[in-house]
């Protein structure tokens, strides 16, 4: 939901004024030379009427942003195994990318809803994302996808939904309503021992904090016996370890206590379960997000294939394709199998496999891979490989297996060890030292309380609440990361490698030199067609402001060009190899319009604020030095590594991390599995047409590397508050256990310490967010 | 004092009140997403 006052109807600048006869397209704004209202596409037509046809006119008045431009969308979608539930309906979730304001949301869930057979649309104000629930006997998913696709937006189909925190929310609400009613009995207990209190109170007090405190620590505390517990059980001694035992000591102790009528420090134990379940309802929170940008491949082959067999072609499942059959595929279309060319020429959309955008043109003998779309021509295939041996699948799958790597250990998890065997070594010594001086009741007493101060209470919430901020920082510069740990290394890498295609640059295809003049006239005639080439021509026609002319007896030849009459003139516009196109005129060759992968408009700016942050930036890439030297030149990147495969690039990460360097890699493309799992950080691009997303840490969102600066800040900043927080909690408890060590500590000073160690840490973690601030001001 | 006998019944049970509104709010759902509804509103239809 980028919001972009440029396009706006009304904020026209000047020197684009209309010319005489110049209108907009009612629909995406495109200029357009002619009548009023004339559309600049079949598209845009189609979106109007579909628009109209839900009686949702209302959109064009409200908007505060022009719709972008139609175009047609992949197939696959319904190949997506979904099953129904006990209505015989279906749910899925999808992102809907390309929705600019409010109204944008508004009409595509109505379009949606009012579409026939739909149950229920929901589409996010907030994030874009749908929650889709459709009867499959009334419509299938690939046309509700396409209605989305024809109304300009782009949907992209979501992995499974984190669920959310509900549990832990329970938890947090029954210990704060624990935590606040046995404080209360505490003050009037404390008042008590200054004031003098009757017995018979004091034991009603005690007992009613027993009582509360109970549920407490048996029902709200028990994710962290129960992380304790599995650590143990793993030969791990993480975080979860100390606190388990620091609630477990107070609540037998207040128990004992009660019974003995000695002091207890219940309130103290409620409160540090509340603190640390709100720590962990934060982080659980931070994390959602993210874990919701993990895409799933399946809508990559198409359900449904053509088969050749005795003469004449009939539809089978994909699924059901063998060895040795023949299939057939048009233009537009998707291969259903792994195969070679038998016969047919044609050009293949290969970006989902190579990242890299430009067709490939194949023929006769030539190999081809299922998930790759027919741009051109039509070719008959000899299946070699079908459903689940394609390459497609295969990858898919390692790809699954590979984002289930495990976590790593966080700084806090390091410490956790030292901090309890050093505080049970000290309740140890303290209880033998007392036992020896002064016998065993207060010896008792001074080892509990040693064990009840040694609060890993402010050492358990530095890092997930530093993390929460700095999580919620990145991700609202749309940077989403998987885990607190994966963040938590941002901040440590001196190495950035980007991936050429995809990443540095936009990986779609664009005109990359044409004179104004000839785009005009090809953008004319290429208006109507849905062409890669073509949508590209009429794209960066619409990017100059130049108004589209009205074309007339226009034929499109398939595989060749296109032809027709602009302002009185014939023109003809044909193919001439790689990314280049020849316009001709009546009279003979008028001029070239070049088509490739162009840099990434804000590139060299997020280049340049990865450098101003002290790291090395290089370019990973399987193409041509020239070519790559050329790229990074215009990234303002000095760094490049050419003719690299995707084992090669993994092996230079590796080299670069055995040299003491920390990496991050950015990645869009399936081959880039192998140098994402590599990395110290691998991100992959959440625009990228193929899902490496499963095995990168994090995602950018919104397909620009800029917010990669900004991840790294507040990286840093999160580092730094932690290390703060680690520091503080260290001296608090040192001086604590001392001072428990000696019999100084009653149940009133562990009251005011073990909250207030928990504040400085929540002030601490508060100033995350204000730092990443602060940086992205200096960086502006 | 006597009247403590009662006063910490009647906090508890306020509290308790609270408590039960605020975890069927949660089991109903209120706070599983709190971005999106707040905007909803603002959109009539």
């Amino acid at each position: 939901m980028e919001p972009s006052p440029g396009s706006m109807p009304t904020s026209d600048p000047p020197d684009t004024a209309p010319r005489a006869g110049v209108s907009r397209c009612p629909h995406c704004g495109t200029r357009v030379e002619g009548a009023v209202d004339a559309f600049c596409c079949a598209g845009c037509e189609m979106a109007f009427a579909i628009i109209r046809g839900s009686g949702l006119e209302r959109y064009y008045q409200e908007r505060e942003a022009f719709a972008p431009r139609p175009e047609p969308l992949a197939g696959g979608w319904d190949a997506l195994p979904v099953e129904p539930d006990e209505h015989g309906l279906c749910e899925i979730r999808m992102a809907i990318d390309g929705l600019r304001c409010a109204s944008c949301v508004w009409v595509a869930e109505n379009v949606l809803q009012r579409t026939a057979g739909v149950d229920e649309a929901m589409v996010s104000y907030a994030t874009g994302r749908a929650t889709l629930r459709w009867d499959p006997d009334k419509v299938r998913l690939g046309e509700l996808a396409g209605r989305i696709a024809a109304l300009g937006y782009r949907p992209r189909l979501l992995g499974e939904e984190a669920r959310p925190d509900r549990d832990l929310l329970l938890r947090l609400g029954v210990a704060a309503f624990a935590a606040a009613n046995v404080m209360m009995y505490a003050a009037a207990l404390y008042a008590g021992w200054l004031g003098g209190m009757e017995v018979r109170f004091v034991a009603l007090f005690q007992w009613m904090s027993l009582i509360l405190a109970t549920p407490v620590a048996i029902w709200c505390a028990a994710p962290f016996f129960a992380g304790a517990w599995a650590g143990l059980r793993n030969g791990v001694l993480h975080m979860d370890v100390p606190i388990a035992m620091a609630v477990a000591v107070l609540y037998v102790q207040g128990v004992a206590g009660t019974l003995l009528h000695v002091d207890t420090y219940l309130d103290s134990m409620t409160m540090l379960v509340a603190l640390l379940l709100a720590g962990r309802v934060l982080e659980s929170r931070g994390r959602r997000r993210a874990a919701e940008a993990a895409v799933t491949l399946a809508a990559t082959v198409p359900a449904m294939a053509r088969r050749f067999a005795g003469g004449t072609v009939e539809a089978v499942p994909s699924v059901q394709l063998v060895p040795g059959d023949r299939v057939v595929a048009g233009a537009g279309e998707e291969l259903p199998a792994d195969g070679v060319v038998a016969d047919g020429e044609g050009a293949l959309r290969m970006a989902l496999l190579t990242g890299e955008a430009a067709p490939v043109q194949v023929g006769p003998g030539d190999r081809v891979w299922a998930g790759t779309l027919v741009v051109d021509g039509a070719l008959t295939v000899e299946v070699t490989e079908a459903a689940e041996e394609t390459v497609i699948h295969r990858m898919a799958e390692e790809l699954r297996a590979a984002a289930d790597r495990g976590a790593r250990p966080s700084s806090t998890d390091r410490i956790a060890p030292w901090f309890t065997g050093a505080t049970l070594l000290i309740a140890v010594g303290t209880f033998f030292v007392w036992w020896i001086v002064s016998g065993l009741g207060a010896a008792l007493a001074a080892s509990v309380a040693v064990l009840v101060v040694a609060c890993p209470c402010a050492l358990a919430l530095s890092r997930p609440l530093a993390a929460a901020a700095g999580l919620g920082a990145a991700a609202r510069r749309g940077l989403l990361f998987r885990s607190a740990d994966a963040l938590l290394e941002l901040g440590g890498v001196d190495v950035v490698a980007l991936d050429k295609t995809g990443t540095v640059t936009a990986g779609a295809l664009d005109v990359i030199g044409a004179g104004d003049d000839d785009l005009r006239v090809a953008a004319g005639l290429e208006r109507y067609s849905v062409h890669p080439v073509a949508l590209a021509i009429v794209r960066e026609a619409a990017d100059r402001g130049i108004p589209l002319p009205a074309a007339t007896d226009v034929q499109e030849e398939v595989g060749i060009g296109i032809s027709g009459r602009v302002d009185g003139t014939d023109w003809s516009l044909r193919s001439a190899g790689a990314g280049v196109v020849v316009l001709r005129g009546a009279d003979g060759y008028r001029g070239l319009i070049r088509l490739g992968d162009s840099v990434r408009a804000d590139s060299a700016d997020a280049v340049a604020g990865l450098r101003r942050l002290g790291t090395q930036v290089a370019i990973l890439t399987g193409d041509h030095p020239e070519v790559a030297a050329r790229m990074a030149l215009s990234a303002g990147i000095d760094r490049v590594e050419a003719r690299l495969d995707p084992e090669a690039k993994a092996a230079w990460i590796r080299a670069r991390r055995d040299e003491g360097h920390r990496v991050l890699y950015a990645g869009d493309g399936l081959n880039d599995g192998p140098a994402l799992a590599a990395s110290d950080v691998g991100v992959a691009m959440g625009t990228g047409a193929a899902s490496s997303i499963l095995t990168a840490d994090g995602v950018l969102a919104s397909g620009s590397l800029r917010p990669l600066a900004v991840g790294i800040e507040a990286s840093r900043a999160c580092r730094t508050a932690i290390r703060w927080n680690q520091g503080r909690s260290v001296v608090y408890n040192i001086s604590a256990v001392t001072a428990a060590a000696l019999g100084w500590i009653n149940p009133l000073v562990a009251a005011v310490l073990m909250p207030l160690s928990s504040a400085l840490v929540i002030w601490g973690s508060s100033r995350v967010e204000a730092a990443v601030r602060r940086a992205e001001e200096r960086t502006v | 004092m006597n009247s403590i006998a009662f006063l910490v019944p009647i906090a508890v049970g306020l509290a308790a009140i609270f408590l039960f509104l605020f975890l069927r709010a949660v089991k109903g759902g209120q706070f599983d997403d709190l971005d999106d509804p707040p905007r909803r509103i603002l959109k009539d239809d």
